[in-house]
């Protein structure tokens, strides 16, 4: 093991959490670089909060340390520990004005009443809430009140900041809204977060680096435009929204490239490397589907077996060689095909656009 | 922050919705209108005269009923009594209900619920019978006096009975449950998450509850408070067995009114009762502010 790091805000060494029968989080080893946003991306019940929550000290690891700017805090209670948090619901005291929820972690750490207010005054500013100081958390609006739960959690300019789905109580246009002020917020302050969501969309939008999580384990951790584009296995495609996986047969091998066979629909060019004769699984994005009535460059054949209309685009699902595919097209006006159920068509994709999951 | 949700089309639907809730509130209403609020305010008419041998009331109207209790020692001693009796009894039941309330809001909650009934169990019994259980215990020949005196720490029994104190103990066991039910049920309400949060914010678990858990449990410490205090004002049965001829309260005036025929006294005692009844309902949710939990300020 590598010793601890004061460059790394978080660091998680081979942490695992089982609650009863029941394991949450498996040997998970993370580092958190300062500065970073980092997302944990999973499905409910994969341990994401879990493993924000053993940051936070709320759970103990099983076994495993965790530390926070190089100091082992694994058994420290979370009064403690150098952090801050967002939590999902806001948890803003609804019994405290705006300026005393804000406030209420520097009284806790004793400052002088006058350096608080200074300070409170300063954050308020800083999240567009100044004018509303004096208000209780109910006379507020969703937005509002997330705000305040984020300057509340600033204001302790902590090691990292832990936010459990803060957005997830937001509708969606507002949801939008405030990725983009957490992140200029995050940017501008240097601050190191960790975001713990179920929606990749808003992984992708904010963070520097995404672990995506399944079952206890990090399956892959990357900058967002990796995890997206060289996503390490079937699980992380099909969270960023590929439901596009095919099994093919090695048919051609070449420096360039290979050539597979995909069941009775044709051979389609794709740019990595296999040995002849494997069979394997890859993935291609909606989006990445070129589809046609007819052009000599798509080289399989397929069949339209529905055609979806969803305003900003089109999704045509497609059969071929006995497999589903679906393609996403960008609906540009005036240039519809008039293609609609039972089409015979031809498809491909760029050698590029394939993402090889595994050797079948 | 959900907004509130309106059929647009037919703005009178609201209404009738409304109407037809409120009819739901009929029965009860009129049960009370016609066998407690008439009567009340029949009573009140009473209390503004004086006694007859051979009436309910004398004739002409007269403040006298009330100019007397103010006027009187005898009764501002026990008006006093009654006050601070239901007071402390309100504040111990408090002291020592919120811990087991604290304790039971944690259990996981299917024990909650066998914890909260055993609660009620005690209810079961009379409050005769558990009155006289004190007499059998603090009597002159109770199991204190008689332990100590097999054991020769005393010679003569001591005077546990007939005093405010044992009163308020008698009060204390009865009223004890009421005041733990409305806690554990108010504190097992509280958001889990604002605790971690202040956690989050620095606060340690005894801050944490001092900052956080005990204000937003003002509903409960409100209810508990009002409960029990009201309940230990109209208390009779613990008061005349425990207190005996010394330790009267208001109720015990009411009820020797009565029995003196003296109605329209009788009933300005009542109202003297009740008015004081009304004050303590309208100063312990001024001070404990439970409507703050909601943030109402």
């Amino acid at each position: 093991m590598t010793p601890p790091s004061a460059e790394f805000d978080v660091r998680l060494d081979r942490v695992s959490k089982t609650f009863g029968a029941v394991t949450a989080v498996r040997e998970t080893t993370l580092d958190i670089p300062r500065g970073t946003f980092l997302s944990i991306l999973g499905p409910s019940g994969c341990g994401k909060t879990t493993t924000l929550r053993m940051i936070a000290g709320f759970e103990r690891p099983t076994t495993g340390n965790v530390y926070i700017r190089g100091a082992r805090v694994t058994e420290v209670p979370p009064y403690k520990r150098d952090f801050s948090m967002v939590f999902q619901n806001f948890a803003l005291f609804p019994h405290l004005d705006v300026a005393h929820n804000v406030g209420f972690g520097l009284r806790m750490r004793g400052l002088p009443r006058a350096d608080i207010d200074r300070e409170v005054a300063g954050v308020l500013d800083l999240v567009k809430l100044s004018g509303l100081a004096d208000r209780f958390p109910r006379q507020l609006s969703g937005g509002q009140q997330q705000r305040v739960a984020l300057a509340r959690a600033i204001v302790m300019s902590p090691a990292v900041m832990l936010l459990d789905e803060p957005l997830g109580a937001l509708d969606k246009n507002l949801r939008e809204e405030m990725q983009i002020e957490l992140r200029q917020l995050q940017q501008k302050l240097g601050i190191t977060a960790v975001f713990v969501t179920h929606d990749q969309d808003e992984a992708l939008a904010l963070s520097d680096r995404i672990a995506v999580m399944r079952d206890g384990r990090i399956e892959q951790i990357g900058a967002p435009r990796d995890v997206y584009e060289r996503p390490a296995n079937e699980f992380v495609a099909g969270f960023f929204g590929v439901s596009n996986v095919m099994n093919g047969e090695v048919v051609h091998v070449d420096p360039d490239g290979i050539d597979i066979k995909i069941g009775e629909a044709g051979t389609v060019r794709l740019s990595f490397a296999a040995e002849p004769g494997r069979r394997i699984r890859v993935a291609v994005r909606p989006e990445k589907i070129r589809i046609a009535r007819s052009n000599a460059s798509l080289p399989l054949k397929a069949r339209l077996t529905d055609v979806v209309y969803r305003g900003a685009s089109t999704s045509f699902f497609l059969e071929l060689g006995g497999q589903t595919l679906v393609a996403i097209r960008q609906n540009e006006g005036g240039r519809e095909e008039g293609l609609k159920a039972g089409d015979a068509v031809v498809c491909g994709w760029d050698p590029n656009a394939a993402i090889k999951l595994a050797d079948g | 922050m959900t907004p509130v949700m309106r059929a647009e089309g037919n703005i009178l639907l609201p209404v009738f919705a409304a109407a037809s809730r409120s009819a739901l509130l009929l029965p009860p209403l009129a049960l009370l209108v016609l066998f407690f609020l008439t009567p009340l305010l029949y009573l009140f008419f009473v209390s503004f005269h004086a006694p007859s041998q051979s009436d309910l009331f004398g004739e002409g109207l007269t403040l006298g009923n009330y100019l007397r209790v103010i006027g009187d020692s005898f009764f501002l001693t026990i008006i006093e009594r009654t006050m601070l009796t239901g007071a402390l009894v309100a504040l111990i039941c408090l002291a020592i209900g919120y811990p087991a309330a604290f304790a039971i809001a944690r259990m996981p909650p299917r024990h909650r619920l066998v914890a909260l009934l055993l609660l009620l169990f005690p209810l079961m019994v009379s409050n005769v019978i558990r009155a006289y259980g004190w007499v059998a215990i603090l009597g002159r020949r109770g199991v204190i006096n008689s332990t100590l005196r097999n054991f020769g720490v005393i010679d003569l029994p001591l005077d546990l009975m007939f005093s405010t104190a044992t009163v308020a103990v008698g009060l204390l066991t009865i009223l004890l449950p009421y005041m733990i039910i409305s806690l554990a049920n108010s504190i097992a309400a509280i958001d889990p998450h604002y605790e971690e949060a202040a956690q989050s914010l620095r606060a340690s678990p005894v801050r944490t509850f001092f900052h956080v858990t005990l204000p937003l449990s003002a509903p409960g410490m409100t209810s508990g408070l009002m409960i029990v205090f009201l309940l230990t004002l109209s208390a009779y049965v613990t008061v005349s067995l425990l207190g005996g001829p010394r330790t009267k309260m208001l109720v015990s005036l009411v009820f020797d009114s009565v029995v003196a025929f003296a109605w329209p006294r009788a009933a300005a005692f009542a109202f003297i009762l009740l008015a004081l009844a009304l004050g303590v309902a309208l100063i312990v949710p001024a001070v404990l502010r439970p409507g703050r939990v909601r943030g109402l300020g």
